[in-house]
């Protein structure tokens, strides 16, 4: 009678959890993949409804999506910041983080502290005060200042990473590297980087979807075409061309195919990328 | 190699560290101070002015925070945003750790479930707006194509009927707790395998050895990942001007939301960084609650 109690039992929560999984996977990849195969509908088949496939694939909407916003300007906008960011971000963040893991003196506390306060500050808050910083320095409606402001709102994470990183290396290595002549700086570009690759990727990638992704300074610290971002143009879709669905699935499409290309290919350096900045908060 | 671990090396390190420590410092410090230590004493010293666009500060005291604390529209922005923050700390977490704690048996779906329950969490939230902006759509979206199939009539323009928008809303962020099952199943598989054997040994059911030995295990990341969420409500200016900008009424209002209109429409700047200012405060009395609950503080800092 137990025996048979508890196969019962166990058929149930595999049930459950069948239904629970099955559940996750249709609300995660559904509208992701209905908002891809619709980008191929004409916008009469869109308008009558339905999940099922276009009549004919066509790359009509996106054709539309890129010749009436300035998709392929935003496309270029959002490249160059995410680059330049990224690149900017993991150079000179490592610096500071090198210096918090290997020098012992009295203020690395205060560093580490200070570098890890920008995690308690939500960036919505700061968004009239950046926007006046900005405009001061002359960098509203520009690129470089969303550059900087973004190498910023990577800091607390890639420092956490490289800083953790940077201690397991073993000290010995830059002393014979100095023994050999090379100076302080190129002991840390040609020695030291190289072998923090792992970590550098994984804060890269971290920094890089941060950039891609980011919306409420793109937003408000640009205002002409030429300097505004990818997740600007759904933004201006939506306000534009509400009428014209099929290039709101195709720019919704082209908008969230790099992050998940990047996602994909390099899955395991995210996931512990994530892991490692995550217990930092 | 005599040198290797000698004293040369140490005092060359030694002699040419200050010049070095000052550049390697400063450009991460100058960042930290253009974009997190200036603005935020803007923030705070702005909140107690009257300051209209183009026009100079001018001292009034708390008058900004009198004026918030009986402004009906802040007054909402906060409550939403407090209730996304429990919903994000309660149910958002609870998906979360029931996944983690589910494909933590590594059966042959758990990586792609992984990575499939992760694509909302990479992508920008914008578009995670539009996705929804397009799927809730009353003439053509997917929900109402399938609701309409099985039966259903007179359904609500979800993201503009009053019945309906926050709770629309609310769902275009809360089944997505990608990055909590990920963060928890890499501490799970770092759980010593002896103790899990131990449990066994000791006869303990799969429900059993969850809820005694792998859930308190776990609770300092769990606690971490709380803090995230709770916190990432807080930045979720994206989401609710892609779906509703507020609408209707105040209904969907939340604290980013208000800042920019506050800021950027009304361009009222004192009042707008009042309501950072206090914005700021309740991510920290949230992230204070949250390390109470969970005993986490050792591990933040």
């Amino acid at each position: 009678m137990k025996g048979k109690k508890s196969i019962i039992k166990g058929l149930i929560i595999k049930a459950l959890i069948f239904v629970f999984i099955t559940a996750i996977i249709i609300i995660s990849l559904g509208p992701l993949l209905w908002v891809f195969v619709s980008s191929f509908k004409t916008n009469r088949e869109i308008l009558s409804g339905g999940l099922g496939l276009p009549s004919v694939f066509s790359f009509k909407n996106y054709i539309d999506a890129l010749t009436i916003a300035p998709i392929p300007q935003f496309y270029f906008n959002s490249i160059i910041v995410s680059i330049v960011a990224t690149v900017g971000n993991v150079f000179l963040l490592s610096m500071a983080a090198y210096t918090i893991a290997r020098f012992d003196w009295k203020y690395n506390g205060f560093f580490t502290m200070m570098f890890s306060v920008g995690l308690l500050i939500p960036g919505a808050a700061l968004l009239q005060p950046l926007y006046q910083t900005m405009t001061t320095a002359h960098l509203n409606d520009s690129l470089t200042g969303l550059i900087i402001i973004y190498m910023a709102f990577g800091l607390p994470s890639t420092i956490y990473i490289m800083r953790s990183y940077f201690k397991t290396i073993p000290r010995e290595m830059e002393e014979s590297a100095y023994m050999d002549g090379s100076g302080f700086f190129r002991t840390f570009v040609s020695i030291i980087l190289p072998i923090a690759k792992p970590a550098l990727g994984t804060a890269a990638i971290l920094e890089f979807l941060l950039c891609w992704n980011e919306f409420q300074f793109a937003l408000s610290l640009t205002s002409s075409n030429s300097k505004r971002t990818l997740p600007i143009a759904l933004y201006y879709f939506k306000s534009q061309f509400a009428s014209n669905y099929g290039a709101m699935f195709a720019a919704t499409i082209m908008v969230v195919v790099p992050s998940i290309f990047v996602y994909i290919a390099l899955q395991e350096q995210v996931v512990s990328g994530l892991a490692a900045g995550a217990v930092k908060g | 190699m005599i040198h290797r671990k000698g004293t040369i090396g140490r005092c060359t390190t030694m002699n040419i560290s200050k010049k070095w420590r000052f550049i390697f410092l400063l450009p991460a410090t100058a960042l930290f101070l253009f974009v997190y230590a200036v603005p935020v004493a803007t923030l705070i010293g702005t909140s107690f002015t009257e300051w209209i666009v183009a026009s100079e500060p001018v001292f009034i005291g708390i008058d900004n925070y009198i004026e918030l604390f009986s402004d009906e529209e802040f007054l909402q922005a906060t409550w939403n945003t407090i209730i996304w923050m429990f919903l994000q700390s309660t149910i958002h977490i609870a998906i979360g750790v029931m996944l983690a704690l589910i494909l933590a048996r590594k059966k042959f779906y758990w990586k792609f479930t992984r990575t499939v329950f992760m694509l909302p969490n990479i992508i920008s939230s914008a578009a995670v707006g539009m996705l929804f902006v397009l799927l809730l759509n009353p003439s053509f979206g997917a929900v109402n194509s399938v609701l309409t199939q099985l039966g259903f009539t007179d359904l609500p323009n979800w993201f503009m009927s009053r019945e309906t928008s926050f709770i629309s809303v609310t769902m275009t962020w809360l089944p997505y707790a990608g990055i909590v099952t990920i963060l928890l199943m890499a501490e799970m598989t770092s759980l010593s395998d002896s103790i899990m054997e131990a449990a066994i040994m000791d006869g303990a059911t799969e429900m059993q050895k969850n809820i005694y030995i792998v859930l308190p295990l776990t609770k300092t990341i769990i606690g971490t990942t709380t803090i995230l969420g709770a916190t990432s409500m807080l930045q979720k200016l994206d989401l609710v001007m892609m779906t509703t900008k507020g609408a209707p009424g105040n209904m969907t209002m939340n604290l980013p939301l208000y800042v920019y209109n506050t800021a950027f429409i009304a361009n009222d700047f004192g009042l707008a960084n009042t309501s950072g200012v206090l914005m700021i405060i309740l991510g920290l009395v949230a992230v204070a609650i949250i390390n109470r609950i969970y005993k986490t503080e050792n591990h933040y800092y």
